[in-house]
């Protein structure tokens, strides 16, 4: 697999994304990239400090932006745990990373994050990417957005849970949990690259 | 006690105030009209003829920055309506029971034209507008006359942004037509 990595200084990027409100969207992760940031410790919902490294699986590893206040994330936020918790015991390490800023949406404070990891029953991380440094390094830009690497570490697939938020009995394509499958299959991934409409990372401002 | 037979006298006054405009024949603001749409529909809508300048931006009722925003956007139409600006508004709220919320809101920000609501799958609507989109809300996109993009961002602009990034698109057709002439 040919690795199409765009290398961008984080300057660059912080530049980006506190010019206004805009959200800077030119350095998104490139499929066959491999793990930015892997080695940053952020704070879990446990008290404990969590890199992405810490969490890698033997077979993949799963990388989601979400958060407590967005509509989106709400409406897939059970899917995104069944997952989760499925492929967590199938070798893949998974992490929910909440990049938002709490001074801009309250509702995604470390407290709340700690309740709704509890009453939604998420078997892995949730972690508060402070600075939204992590995001950033990403190139994410709205929740929930997921990105998944496979056992040797590149990215195989970047985008969304499925096909229909607000619906569950509606979804006709499983895009997310497809490329799961394939991961632990060891084969390749269906398709690398979905989109939905979401909320915009709310990032901290410098 | 004296409270509470403020707030029913209140209550009383505002029932008969509301009675009396029905009867007069006012009417409470109804909001635009709403139509739902596909990105091919929108598209049709940046390529209507008679605007000089088309901003569509992409919103949603529960989205922060995008009520942030929202104000300045309706101020824009109104400033430059008269330069041949066209603003078209759609609502990505999820679609139960969207409509009245929709209407509302947009009542509630004095806007007085055909609105629209997203409709049908989310990839072939982002897709269909602009590959470089993310899917994150607001998105705003601004055409020429031509209906050729001009400019695109994601995430709430300032006023100052968004009325530059309009007459970019206003004065590279005049300079275009004065250098044609």
């Amino acid at each position: 697999m040919t690795a199409r990595v765009f290398t961008v200084s984080l300057a660059t990027v912080l530049a980006l994304a506190v010019a206004g409100s805009e959200i800077a969207r030119a350095d998104t992760l490139a499929i066959g990239a491999s793990i930015p940031k892997a080695s940053t410790k952020m704070k879990n919902v446990d008290g404990k400090e969590v890199s992405l490294a810490d969490v890698a699986g033997q077979k993949g590893t799963l990388v989601i932006f979400t958060c407590n206040a967005c509509p989106f994330a709400k409406a897939w936020q059970d899917r995104i745990v069944d997952l989760g918790n499925s492929f967590a015991s199938r070798g893949v390490g998974v992490i929910a990373v909440n990049s938002n800023d709490p001074a801009i949406v309250p509702e995604d404070g470390y407290d709340l994050m700690k309740e709704r990891a509890e009453k939604a029953k998420m078997g892995f991380p949730y972690v508060v990417d402070a600075g939204s440094e992590v995001a950033l390094a990403f190139g994410a830009t709205r929740t929930p957005e997921a990105f998944l690497f496979d056992a040797t570490g590149q990215l195989v697939y970047h985008g969304t849970i499925d096909d229909n938020a607000k619906e569950p009995g509606s979804v006709t394509k499983t895009y997310l949990k497809d490329a799961l499958t394939a991961v632990v299959e060891g084969k390749a991934v269906p398709l690398a690259e979905t989109k939905a409409i979401g909320c915009g990372i709310k990032f901290k401002k410098a | 006690m004296s409270a509470r037979v403020d707030r029913i006298a209140k209550r009383g006054r505002v029932a008969a105030l509301t009675l009396a405009l029905l009867s007069a024949g006012a009417s409470v603001p109804s909001g635009p009209e709403l139509r739902t749409a596909t990105a091919t529909r929108i598209l049709e809508e940046v390529r209507r003829p008679g605007a000089q300048v088309v901003v569509v931006n992409v919103w949603a009722t529960w989205c922060l920055p995008c009520r942030e925003e929202f104000p300045d956007l309706v101020r824009l139409q109104r400033a430059y309506a008269p330069r041949g600006l066209r603003l078209v508004l759609v609502s990505a709220d999820f679609d139960d029971g969207r409509e009245e919320q929709v209407r509302r809101y947009l009542a509630g920000q004095g806007v007085d034209f055909p609105s629209f609501l997203k409709e049908g799958d989310d990839m072939e609507f982002i897709e269909g507008l602009s590959a470089t989109w993310s899917g994150a809300l607001p998105a705003t996109l601004v055409y020429d006359a031509q209906g050729r993009l001009r400019h695109f961002w994601e995430g709430a602009a300032s006023y100052a942004t968004m009325e530059r990034r309009v007459l970019d698109v206003l004065e590279r057709k005049g300079s275009q037509r004065e250098a044609g002439s």
